[in-house]
Protein backbone atom coordinates (compact mmCIF):
# COMPACT_ATOMS: atom_id res chain seq x y z
CA UNK A 1 0.00 0.00 0.00
CA UNK A 2 1.34 3.80 -0.91
CA UNK A 3 1.43 6.25 1.57
CA UNK A 4 -2.06 8.77 1.03
CA UNK A 5 -1.29 10.91 3.68
CA UNK A 6 2.35 11.78 5.78
CA UNK A 7 2.51 13.99 8.61
CA UNK A 8 5.95 15.07 9.89
CA UNK A 9 5.68 17.00 13.16
CA UNK A 10 3.10 18.79 12.75
CA UNK A 11 2.77 21.56 14.63
CA UNK A 12 0.18 24.41 14.68
CA UNK A 13 -0.54 27.65 17.38
CA UNK A 14 -2.69 29.99 17.68
CA UNK A 15 -0.52 32.98 18.89
CA UNK A 16 0.76 31.36 21.61
CA UNK A 17 -1.60 29.07 22.56
CA UNK A 18 -0.13 25.62 20.96
CA UNK A 19 -2.89 23.24 19.86
CA UNK A 20 -0.99 20.63 17.93
CA UNK A 21 2.73 19.67 18.83
CA UNK A 22 5.09 17.53 16.93
CA UNK A 23 2.09 15.25 15.88
CA UNK A 24 3.49 12.39 13.11
CA UNK A 25 1.25 9.52 11.58
CA UNK A 26 0.99 8.08 7.97
CA UNK A 27 -2.90 7.57 6.22
CA UNK A 28 -2.14 4.51 3.75
CA UNK A 29 -4.22 4.52 0.15
CA UNK A 30 -7.91 2.66 1.08
CA UNK A 31 -7.57 3.27 5.00
CA UNK A 32 -10.19 4.70 7.29
CA UNK A 33 -8.56 6.75 10.24
CA UNK A 34 -10.41 8.24 12.97
CA UNK A 35 -8.66 10.92 14.81
CA UNK A 36 -9.92 11.14 18.14
CA UNK A 37 -10.28 12.91 21.79
CA UNK A 38 -11.26 15.07 23.98
CA UNK A 39 -12.87 18.51 23.07
CA UNK A 40 -10.50 21.04 23.11
CA UNK A 41 -7.39 18.64 22.45
CA UNK A 42 -6.54 19.56 19.06
CA UNK A 43 -8.16 16.92 16.96
CA UNK A 44 -9.71 19.42 14.60
CA UNK A 45 -6.76 22.02 14.10
CA UNK A 46 -4.56 19.20 13.38
CA UNK A 47 -7.47 18.52 9.87
CA UNK A 48 -7.33 22.28 9.77
CA UNK A 49 -2.87 22.34 9.68
CA UNK A 50 -3.12 19.09 7.07
CA UNK A 51 -5.35 20.66 4.83
CA UNK A 52 -4.14 24.40 4.77
CA UNK A 53 -7.02 25.98 6.27
CA UNK A 54 -4.74 27.64 9.40
CA UNK A 55 -0.81 27.75 8.91
CA UNK A 56 1.24 25.26 10.54
CA UNK A 57 5.04 24.29 10.68
CA UNK A 58 6.01 20.46 9.94
CA UNK A 59 5.41 18.79 7.12
CA UNK A 60 2.14 17.16 5.25
CA UNK A 61 3.16 15.02 2.09
CA UNK A 62 0.13 14.18 -0.18
CA UNK A 63 0.60 10.96 -1.74
CA UNK A 64 4.42 11.63 -1.85
CA UNK A 65 4.14 15.57 -3.35
CA UNK A 66 4.83 17.80 -0.44
CA UNK A 67 2.03 20.20 0.56
CA UNK A 68 2.28 23.84 0.67
CA UNK A 69 1.67 25.85 3.92
CA UNK A 70 -1.44 27.53 4.50
CA UNK A 71 -2.60 26.58 1.05
CA UNK A 72 -5.96 24.90 1.07
CA UNK A 73 -6.90 25.08 -2.89
CA UNK A 74 -3.79 23.26 -3.40
CA UNK A 75 -5.34 20.32 -0.65
CA UNK A 76 -8.24 20.22 -2.66
CA UNK A 77 -6.78 20.31 -6.07
CA UNK A 78 -4.54 17.18 -5.40
CA UNK A 79 -6.93 15.05 -3.82
CA UNK A 80 -7.50 15.38 -0.52
CA UNK A 81 -10.84 17.66 0.53
CA UNK A 82 -11.90 18.75 3.92
CA UNK A 83 -15.40 18.73 4.83
CA UNK A 84 -15.20 20.93 7.89
CA UNK A 85 -16.92 21.52 11.67
CA UNK A 86 -19.75 23.57 11.29
CA UNK A 87 -20.35 22.50 7.79
CA UNK A 88 -18.99 25.86 6.46
CA UNK A 89 -21.96 25.99 3.33
CA UNK A 90 -23.29 29.00 1.21
CA UNK A 91 -26.62 29.31 3.15
CA UNK A 92 -28.27 31.79 0.62
CA UNK A 93 -26.77 29.50 -2.62
CA UNK A 94 -29.31 26.55 -3.42
CA UNK A 95 -28.75 23.18 -2.07
CA UNK A 96 -27.78 22.21 -5.76
CA UNK A 97 -25.29 24.97 -6.35
CA UNK A 98 -23.69 23.79 -3.09
CA UNK A 99 -22.49 20.94 -4.06
CA UNK A 100 -21.70 21.84 -7.79
CA UNK A 101 -19.35 24.36 -6.37
CA UNK A 102 -17.43 21.25 -5.01
CA UNK A 103 -16.19 20.79 -8.57
CA UNK A 104 -14.99 24.25 -8.82
CA UNK A 105 -11.36 22.76 -7.68
CA UNK A 106 -11.48 20.49 -10.91
CA UNK A 107 -13.18 22.43 -13.62
CA UNK A 108 -14.60 25.62 -14.91
CA UNK A 109 -17.06 24.53 -16.95
CA UNK A 110 -20.78 24.34 -15.73
CA UNK A 111 -21.70 21.62 -18.08
CA UNK A 112 -18.99 19.71 -17.44
CA UNK A 113 -19.51 19.29 -13.46
CA UNK A 114 -22.88 18.61 -13.91
CA UNK A 115 -22.32 15.87 -16.11
CA UNK A 116 -19.66 14.68 -14.19
CA UNK A 117 -18.82 10.73 -12.42
CA UNK A 118 -18.11 12.89 -9.04
CA UNK A 119 -21.07 15.47 -8.84
CA UNK A 120 -23.65 12.64 -9.88
CA UNK A 121 -22.17 10.24 -7.33
CA UNK A 122 -22.57 12.97 -4.62
CA UNK A 123 -26.15 13.44 -5.55
CA UNK A 124 -26.67 9.48 -6.07
CA UNK A 125 -25.03 8.69 -2.25
CA UNK A 126 -27.98 11.06 -0.65
CA UNK A 127 -31.61 10.19 -2.31
CA UNK A 128 -33.20 12.39 0.11
CA UNK A 129 -31.66 15.53 -0.83
CA UNK A 130 -33.89 15.29 -3.71
CA UNK A 131 -36.71 17.18 -3.34
CA UNK A 132 -33.98 20.03 -1.52
CA UNK A 133 -31.93 20.21 -4.10
CA UNK A 134 -33.24 23.80 -5.18
CA UNK A 135 -33.80 24.99 -1.50
CA UNK A 136 -31.57 27.50 -0.02
CA UNK A 137 -29.01 25.82 1.77
CA UNK A 138 -29.56 28.01 5.04
CA UNK A 139 -33.14 26.66 5.16
CA UNK A 140 -32.39 23.07 5.52
CA UNK A 141 -32.04 20.94 8.61
CA UNK A 142 -28.85 20.10 10.24
CA UNK A 143 -28.67 16.41 9.16
CA UNK A 144 -30.04 17.85 5.42
CA UNK A 145 -26.54 20.40 5.74
CA UNK A 146 -24.14 18.08 6.87
CA UNK A 147 -25.18 15.85 3.78
CA UNK A 148 -24.54 18.90 1.21
CA UNK A 149 -21.39 19.81 3.09
CA UNK A 150 -20.19 16.07 2.45
CA UNK A 151 -21.92 15.71 -0.73
CA UNK A 152 -19.64 19.08 -1.56
CA UNK A 153 -16.41 17.02 -0.50
CA UNK A 154 -17.31 14.12 -2.99
CA UNK A 155 -18.48 16.41 -5.99
CA UNK A 156 -14.34 17.61 -6.25
CA UNK A 157 -13.44 13.76 -6.34
CA UNK A 158 -11.08 13.65 -4.02
CA UNK A 159 -9.03 10.56 -2.97
CA UNK A 160 -8.75 11.42 0.14
CA UNK A 161 -12.54 12.72 2.27
CA UNK A 162 -11.52 14.66 5.86
CA UNK A 163 -14.73 14.64 7.72
CA UNK A 164 -14.01 17.15 10.94
CA UNK A 165 -16.96 15.91 13.64
CA UNK A 166 -19.78 14.70 11.26
CA UNK A 167 -22.56 13.68 13.73
CA UNK A 168 -21.95 17.32 15.86
CA UNK A 169 -25.44 18.42 17.00
CA UNK A 170 -27.44 15.90 14.70
CA UNK A 171 -30.13 12.85 16.20
CA UNK A 172 -28.91 9.74 16.74
CA UNK A 173 -30.68 8.10 13.28
CA UNK A 174 -29.63 11.15 11.38
CA UNK A 175 -26.07 10.56 12.47
CA UNK A 176 -26.12 6.49 11.57
CA UNK A 177 -27.32 7.78 8.39
CA UNK A 178 -24.43 9.85 8.16
CA UNK A 179 -22.50 6.84 8.64
CA UNK A 180 -23.65 4.41 6.66
CA UNK A 181 -22.72 7.18 3.58
CA UNK A 182 -19.10 7.52 5.20
CA UNK A 183 -18.79 3.51 5.14
CA UNK A 184 -20.27 3.38 1.71
CA UNK A 185 -17.88 6.12 0.25
CA UNK A 186 -14.87 4.40 1.80
CA UNK A 187 -16.14 0.90 -0.17
CA UNK A 188 -16.05 3.02 -3.26
CA UNK A 189 -12.22 3.24 -2.81
CA UNK A 190 -11.92 6.73 -1.03
CA UNK A 191 -8.99 7.05 1.78
CA UNK A 192 -10.97 8.19 4.72
CA UNK A 193 -9.92 10.23 7.81
CA UNK A 194 -12.80 11.39 10.09
CA UNK A 195 -12.46 13.70 13.49
CA UNK A 196 -15.06 12.30 16.20
CA UNK A 197 -15.23 13.12 19.61
CA UNK A 198 -16.93 9.86 20.66
CA UNK A 199 -14.58 7.07 19.27
CA UNK A 200 -17.32 4.38 19.65
CA UNK A 201 -19.08 5.24 16.19
CA UNK A 202 -16.23 5.99 14.28
CA UNK A 203 -14.53 2.90 15.48
CA UNK A 204 -17.09 0.51 13.92
CA UNK A 205 -15.25 1.93 10.12
CA UNK A 206 -12.45 2.56 10.52
CA UNK A 207 -9.54 0.44 10.76
CA UNK A 208 -6.81 2.80 12.57
CA UNK A 209 -6.91 5.48 15.26
CA UNK A 210 -4.50 8.31 15.96
CA UNK A 211 -5.65 9.27 19.59
CA UNK A 212 -4.87 13.24 20.65
CA UNK A 213 -4.48 14.37 24.22
CA UNK A 214 -3.74 17.61 24.78
CA UNK A 215 -2.36 18.70 21.72
CA UNK A 216 0.21 15.13 21.14
CA UNK A 217 -0.98 12.73 18.70
CA UNK A 218 -0.93 8.99 19.82
CA UNK A 219 -0.95 7.01 17.23
CA UNK A 220 -3.12 3.81 17.96
CA UNK A 221 -3.17 0.88 15.29
CA UNK A 222 -6.52 -0.81 16.38
CA UNK A 223 -9.56 -0.07 15.42
CA UNK A 224 -13.12 -1.95 14.27
CA UNK A 225 -12.87 -4.00 17.32
CA UNK A 226 -13.84 -1.38 20.00
CA UNK B 1 -46.91 61.80 -25.24
CA UNK B 2 -45.86 63.25 -22.01
CA UNK B 3 -46.01 60.26 -20.70
CA UNK B 4 -43.92 58.24 -22.59
CA UNK B 5 -41.03 60.94 -23.12
CA UNK B 6 -41.24 61.26 -18.96
CA UNK B 7 -40.81 57.43 -18.81
CA UNK B 8 -37.66 57.21 -21.61
CA UNK B 9 -36.32 59.88 -19.71
CA UNK B 10 -36.83 57.80 -16.59
CA UNK B 11 -35.51 54.92 -17.92
CA UNK B 12 -32.20 56.41 -19.02
CA UNK B 13 -31.36 58.12 -15.38
CA UNK B 14 -32.76 54.88 -14.11
CA UNK B 15 -30.39 52.37 -16.24
CA UNK B 16 -27.70 54.37 -14.75
CA UNK B 17 -28.79 53.83 -11.18
CA UNK B 18 -28.98 50.22 -12.33
CA UNK B 19 -25.72 49.74 -13.20
CA UNK B 20 -23.96 51.96 -10.59
CA UNK B 21 -26.14 49.59 -8.05
CA UNK B 22 -25.13 46.49 -9.64
CA UNK B 23 -21.46 47.26 -9.55
CA UNK B 24 -22.27 47.87 -6.04
CA UNK B 25 -23.92 44.68 -4.67
CA UNK B 26 -21.87 42.30 -7.07
CA UNK B 27 -18.47 43.47 -5.49
CA UNK B 28 -20.28 43.25 -1.54
CA UNK B 29 -21.61 39.44 -2.71
CA UNK B 30 -18.08 39.19 -3.61
CA UNK B 31 -16.22 40.83 -0.60
CA UNK B 32 -18.29 42.18 2.21
CA UNK B 33 -17.06 45.45 1.05
CA UNK B 34 -19.25 48.52 -0.05
CA UNK B 35 -17.95 50.49 -2.81
CA UNK B 36 -18.71 53.79 -2.02
CA UNK B 37 -15.67 55.23 -4.64
CA UNK B 38 -17.85 53.28 -7.57
CA UNK B 39 -19.36 57.30 -8.85
CA UNK B 40 -15.86 58.74 -8.47
CA UNK B 41 -14.86 55.76 -11.13
CA UNK B 42 -17.19 57.42 -13.10
CA UNK B 43 -16.00 60.80 -12.54
CA UNK B 44 -12.59 59.83 -13.36
CA UNK B 45 -13.28 57.97 -16.56
CA UNK B 46 -15.85 61.20 -17.72
CA UNK B 47 -13.48 63.85 -17.17
CA UNK B 48 -10.74 61.82 -17.54
CA UNK B 49 -11.55 61.65 -20.77
CA UNK B 50 -12.41 65.15 -21.09
CA UNK B 51 -8.70 66.22 -19.94
CA UNK B 52 -7.08 63.62 -22.69
CA UNK B 53 -8.65 64.61 -25.33
CA UNK B 54 -9.36 68.31 -24.97
CA UNK B 55 -6.74 69.48 -22.96
CA UNK B 56 -4.11 67.45 -24.36
CA UNK B 57 -5.23 66.88 -27.81
CA UNK B 58 -4.75 63.50 -27.93
CA UNK B 59 -7.14 61.55 -30.03
CA UNK B 60 -10.48 60.35 -28.57
CA UNK B 61 -10.09 56.64 -28.97
CA UNK B 62 -6.51 57.01 -27.43
CA UNK B 63 -8.31 59.25 -24.80
CA UNK B 64 -11.06 56.57 -24.00
CA UNK B 65 -8.42 53.66 -24.02
CA UNK B 66 -5.47 55.87 -21.87
CA UNK B 67 -8.58 56.60 -19.12
CA UNK B 68 -10.05 52.88 -18.78
CA UNK B 69 -6.35 51.53 -18.42
CA UNK B 70 -5.37 54.24 -16.16
CA UNK B 71 -8.75 53.00 -13.66
CA UNK B 72 -7.96 49.77 -14.08
CA UNK B 73 -4.46 49.87 -12.79
CA UNK B 74 -5.57 52.09 -9.93
CA UNK B 75 -8.02 50.13 -8.92
CA UNK B 76 -5.62 46.94 -9.01
CA UNK B 77 -3.53 48.63 -7.02
CA UNK B 78 -5.62 49.57 -4.48
CA UNK B 79 -6.61 46.31 -3.73
CA UNK B 80 -3.14 45.01 -3.44
CA UNK B 81 -1.71 47.50 -1.17
CA UNK B 82 -4.74 48.65 0.75
CA UNK B 83 -7.51 45.79 0.85
CA UNK B 84 -4.82 43.33 1.11
CA UNK B 85 -3.56 44.87 4.26
CA UNK B 86 -7.29 44.84 5.52
CA UNK B 87 -8.95 41.53 4.40
CA UNK B 88 -5.60 38.93 3.85
CA UNK B 89 -3.23 40.18 6.49
CA UNK B 90 -2.76 37.83 9.81
CA UNK B 91 -5.32 39.90 11.58
CA UNK B 92 -8.60 40.24 9.06
CA UNK B 93 -10.26 42.79 10.07
CA UNK B 94 -13.81 42.57 9.86
CA UNK B 95 -17.25 44.87 10.94
CA UNK B 96 -18.49 48.30 9.76
CA UNK B 97 -14.84 49.65 9.36
CA UNK B 98 -14.33 47.07 6.84
CA UNK B 99 -17.48 47.96 5.51
CA UNK B 100 -17.18 51.42 4.62
CA UNK B 101 -14.24 53.14 5.67
CA UNK B 102 -11.72 51.77 2.85
CA UNK B 103 -13.71 52.43 -0.08
CA UNK B 104 -14.41 56.02 1.76
CA UNK B 105 -11.47 56.67 2.33
CA UNK B 106 -10.54 56.55 -1.32
CA UNK B 107 -13.63 58.25 -2.70
CA UNK B 108 -11.89 61.00 -0.82
CA UNK B 109 -8.73 60.46 -2.05
CA UNK B 110 -9.84 60.28 -5.94
CA UNK B 111 -11.58 63.51 -5.37
CA UNK B 112 -8.80 65.26 -4.31
CA UNK B 113 -6.66 64.16 -7.22
CA UNK B 114 -9.61 64.66 -9.33
CA UNK B 115 -9.88 68.45 -8.41
CA UNK B 116 -5.64 69.01 -8.68
CA UNK B 117 -6.04 67.70 -12.10
CA UNK B 118 -8.84 68.60 -13.84
CA UNK B 119 -9.76 71.97 -11.64
CA UNK B 120 -13.86 72.69 -10.16
CA UNK B 121 -15.03 73.38 -13.20
CA UNK B 122 -18.32 71.19 -15.28
CA UNK B 123 -17.01 69.22 -17.79
CA UNK B 124 -17.91 66.40 -19.68
CA UNK B 125 -16.30 63.85 -22.51
CA UNK B 126 -17.10 64.39 -25.82
CA UNK B 127 -20.68 62.85 -27.07
CA UNK B 128 -19.93 59.85 -28.98
CA UNK B 129 -23.01 59.42 -30.60
CA UNK B 130 -23.40 62.94 -32.51
CA UNK B 131 -26.74 64.57 -33.88
CA UNK B 132 -29.91 65.49 -33.70
CA UNK B 133 -32.38 63.74 -31.55
CA UNK B 134 -34.30 60.65 -32.87
CA UNK B 135 -37.58 61.27 -33.01
CA UNK B 136 -40.21 58.28 -33.14
CA UNK B 137 -44.20 59.36 -33.16
CA UNK B 138 -43.56 61.92 -31.07
CA UNK B 139 -41.18 60.41 -28.29
CA UNK B 140 -38.14 61.74 -28.67
CA UNK B 141 -34.91 59.44 -27.75
CA UNK B 142 -31.78 61.15 -26.96
CA UNK B 143 -28.63 59.46 -28.62
CA UNK B 144 -26.38 59.81 -25.50
CA UNK B 145 -29.65 58.43 -24.00
CA UNK B 146 -29.79 55.52 -26.07
CA UNK B 147 -26.21 54.57 -25.73
CA UNK B 148 -26.65 54.68 -22.06
CA UNK B 149 -29.81 52.20 -21.84
CA UNK B 150 -27.74 49.79 -24.50
CA UNK B 151 -24.56 50.09 -22.21
CA UNK B 152 -27.01 49.16 -19.41
CA UNK B 153 -28.40 46.44 -21.10
CA UNK B 154 -25.55 44.96 -22.41
CA UNK B 155 -23.61 45.08 -18.83
CA UNK B 156 -26.57 44.21 -16.79
CA UNK B 157 -26.99 40.88 -19.10
CA UNK B 158 -23.66 40.20 -18.87
CA UNK B 159 -23.37 40.03 -15.07
CA UNK B 160 -26.78 38.35 -14.59
CA UNK B 161 -25.72 35.93 -17.39
CA UNK B 162 -22.54 34.96 -15.79
CA UNK B 163 -23.62 34.36 -11.99
CA UNK B 164 -26.82 32.67 -13.22
CA UNK B 165 -25.11 29.99 -15.68
CA UNK B 166 -21.11 29.87 -14.77
CA UNK B 167 -19.71 27.93 -11.89
CA UNK B 168 -17.72 31.02 -11.83
CA UNK B 169 -20.70 33.38 -11.02
CA UNK B 170 -21.56 30.86 -8.58
CA UNK B 171 -18.29 30.69 -7.04
CA UNK B 172 -18.04 34.71 -7.18
CA UNK B 173 -21.16 34.51 -4.86
CA UNK B 174 -19.75 31.75 -2.45
CA UNK B 175 -17.01 34.15 -1.76
CA UNK B 176 -18.91 36.44 -0.01
CA UNK B 177 -21.35 33.99 1.55
CA UNK B 178 -18.68 31.88 3.53
CA UNK B 179 -15.03 32.82 3.19
CA UNK B 180 -13.83 29.53 4.73
CA UNK B 181 -16.47 27.16 2.79
CA UNK B 182 -15.24 28.91 -0.48
CA UNK B 183 -11.66 28.54 -0.25
CA UNK B 184 -12.20 24.47 1.16
CA UNK B 185 -13.63 24.39 -2.56
CA UNK B 186 -10.63 25.73 -4.26
CA UNK B 187 -12.28 29.36 -4.89
CA UNK B 188 -9.76 32.15 -5.07
CA UNK B 189 -11.36 34.23 -2.99
CA UNK B 190 -9.10 37.29 -3.13
CA UNK B 191 -8.64 36.54 -7.06
CA UNK B 192 -12.55 37.49 -7.09
CA UNK B 193 -12.53 40.24 -4.92
CA UNK B 194 -9.80 42.22 -7.13
CA UNK B 195 -10.68 41.18 -10.43
CA UNK B 196 -14.58 42.44 -9.75
CA UNK B 197 -13.40 45.22 -8.42
CA UNK B 198 -11.42 46.10 -11.19
CA UNK B 199 -13.92 44.88 -13.58
CA UNK B 200 -16.79 47.09 -11.93
CA UNK B 201 -14.34 50.27 -11.79
CA UNK B 202 -13.91 49.95 -15.44
CA UNK B 203 -17.32 49.40 -15.86
CA UNK B 204 -18.36 52.77 -14.29
CA UNK B 205 -15.46 54.63 -15.43
CA UNK B 206 -17.28 53.63 -18.95
CA UNK B 207 -20.51 55.12 -17.70
CA UNK B 208 -19.28 58.27 -16.99
CA UNK B 209 -17.34 58.71 -20.10
CA UNK B 210 -21.00 57.66 -22.22
CA UNK B 211 -22.98 59.56 -19.66
CA UNK B 212 -21.33 62.71 -19.09
CA UNK B 213 -22.63 64.46 -22.06
CA UNK B 214 -26.00 64.27 -20.02
CA UNK B 215 -25.83 65.99 -17.11
CA UNK B 216 -21.87 67.12 -17.04
CA UNK B 217 -19.60 65.74 -14.67
CA UNK B 218 -17.11 67.89 -11.79
CA UNK B 219 -14.39 66.07 -9.19
CA UNK B 220 -17.02 66.20 -6.67
CA UNK B 221 -20.10 64.24 -9.16
CA UNK B 222 -18.75 60.98 -8.13
CA UNK B 223 -20.23 61.06 -4.31
CA UNK B 224 -23.90 61.80 -5.50
CA UNK B 225 -23.48 58.60 -7.85
CA UNK B 226 -22.30 56.61 -5.18
CA UNK B 227 -25.50 57.20 -3.09
CA UNK B 228 -27.90 56.61 -5.72
CA UNK B 229 -26.35 53.39 -6.65
CA UNK B 230 -26.13 52.76 -2.56
CA UNK B 231 -29.59 53.44 -2.21
CA UNK B 232 -30.75 51.33 -5.00
CA UNK B 233 -28.41 48.20 -3.90
CA UNK B 234 -30.20 48.68 -0.78
CA UNK B 235 -33.29 47.91 -2.11
CA UNK B 236 -31.88 44.64 -3.21
CA UNK B 237 -30.30 43.97 0.47
CA UNK B 238 -26.47 44.45 -1.10
CA UNK B 239 -27.04 41.21 -2.35
CA UNK B 240 -29.14 40.77 -4.64
CA UNK B 241 -27.87 42.22 -8.55
CA UNK B 242 -31.00 41.86 -9.95
CA UNK B 243 -32.97 43.51 -7.59
CA UNK B 244 -30.76 46.27 -7.14
CA UNK B 245 -30.96 46.57 -10.85
CA UNK B 246 -35.25 47.09 -10.90
CA UNK B 247 -34.84 49.12 -7.83
CA UNK B 248 -32.27 51.21 -9.90
CA UNK B 249 -35.29 51.49 -13.06
CA UNK B 250 -38.07 51.92 -10.66
CA UNK B 251 -36.19 55.17 -8.78
CA UNK B 252 -35.18 57.01 -12.39
CA UNK B 253 -38.86 56.00 -13.94
CA UNK B 254 -40.32 57.26 -10.43
CA UNK B 255 -37.95 60.43 -10.30
CA UNK B 256 -39.11 61.61 -13.89
CA UNK B 257 -42.77 61.16 -13.28
CA UNK B 258 -42.65 63.03 -10.17
CA UNK B 259 -40.30 65.74 -11.69
CA UNK B 260 -42.61 65.86 -14.98
CA UNK B 261 -46.25 65.65 -13.46
CA UNK B 262 -45.70 66.30 -9.26
CA UNK B 263 -43.58 69.15 -9.23
CA UNK B 264 -40.19 69.60 -10.58
CA UNK B 265 -38.42 71.71 -7.65
CA UNK B 266 -40.02 69.14 -4.62
CA UNK B 267 -39.87 65.74 -6.73
CA UNK B 268 -36.76 64.74 -5.01
CA UNK B 269 -37.89 65.29 -1.67
CA UNK B 270 -41.29 63.50 -2.66
CA UNK B 271 -39.33 60.75 -4.41
CA UNK B 272 -36.96 60.28 -0.83
CA UNK B 273 -40.43 60.00 0.66
CA UNK B 274 -41.75 57.62 -1.11
CA UNK B 275 -38.52 55.26 -1.06
CA UNK B 276 -38.55 56.15 2.94
CA UNK B 277 -42.34 54.79 2.90
CA UNK B 278 -41.88 51.62 1.15
CA UNK B 279 -38.72 50.79 3.55
CA UNK B 280 -40.87 51.01 6.30
CA UNK B 281 -43.75 49.47 5.02
CA UNK B 282 -42.39 46.38 3.75
CA UNK B 283 -38.70 45.72 4.95
CA UNK B 284 -38.95 41.97 4.68
CA UNK B 285 -39.61 42.02 1.14
CA UNK B 286 -36.99 44.59 0.12
CA UNK B 287 -34.36 43.09 1.52
CA UNK B 288 -33.50 45.71 4.14
CA UNK B 289 -33.46 43.24 7.45
CA UNK B 290 -31.13 40.87 5.56
CA UNK B 291 -28.86 43.47 4.62
CA UNK B 292 -28.77 44.90 8.42
CA UNK B 293 -28.24 41.22 10.07
CA UNK B 294 -26.21 40.45 7.34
Amino acid sequence: MTAALTVTNLSVSYGNVVAVHDATFTVEEGDACAITGPNGNGKSSILMGVTGLVRRRGAVEIFGTKAPNGDVRWAARHGLTLVPERRQLYPDLSAADNIILGCYCWTRSIGRARRSGSFGRAIDLFPELEPHLKQAAGTLSGGQQQMVAIARGLASDPKILAVDEPCLGLAEAVARRVYDVLARIHEQGTTLIIVEEAPKRALTLCNKRVEVRNGLALLDAGGKTA
Amino acid sequence: MKFGNLLIAGLVTGSIYAVFAVCVSVWYRVSNILNLAVGDFAMVGALGVDYVYRVKGLPLPVAIITTLAVVGVFAYAYDRVVLRLAQDGPRRMEGIVVTFFFTFALSFFIDGVAKMLFGTDVHAAPALWNGQALTWASLHFERAGLLVLGCAIIIGGAFWLYIRYTLGGKALEACGENVIGARIAGIDTRRYRWLIFVATAVIAAIFGIVESPITGYTYLSGATISLTGFLAAAYGGFRKPGRALLAGLFIGVLEALLGGYVSAEYGDTVLYAILAALVLAWPRGLGFESAVSG
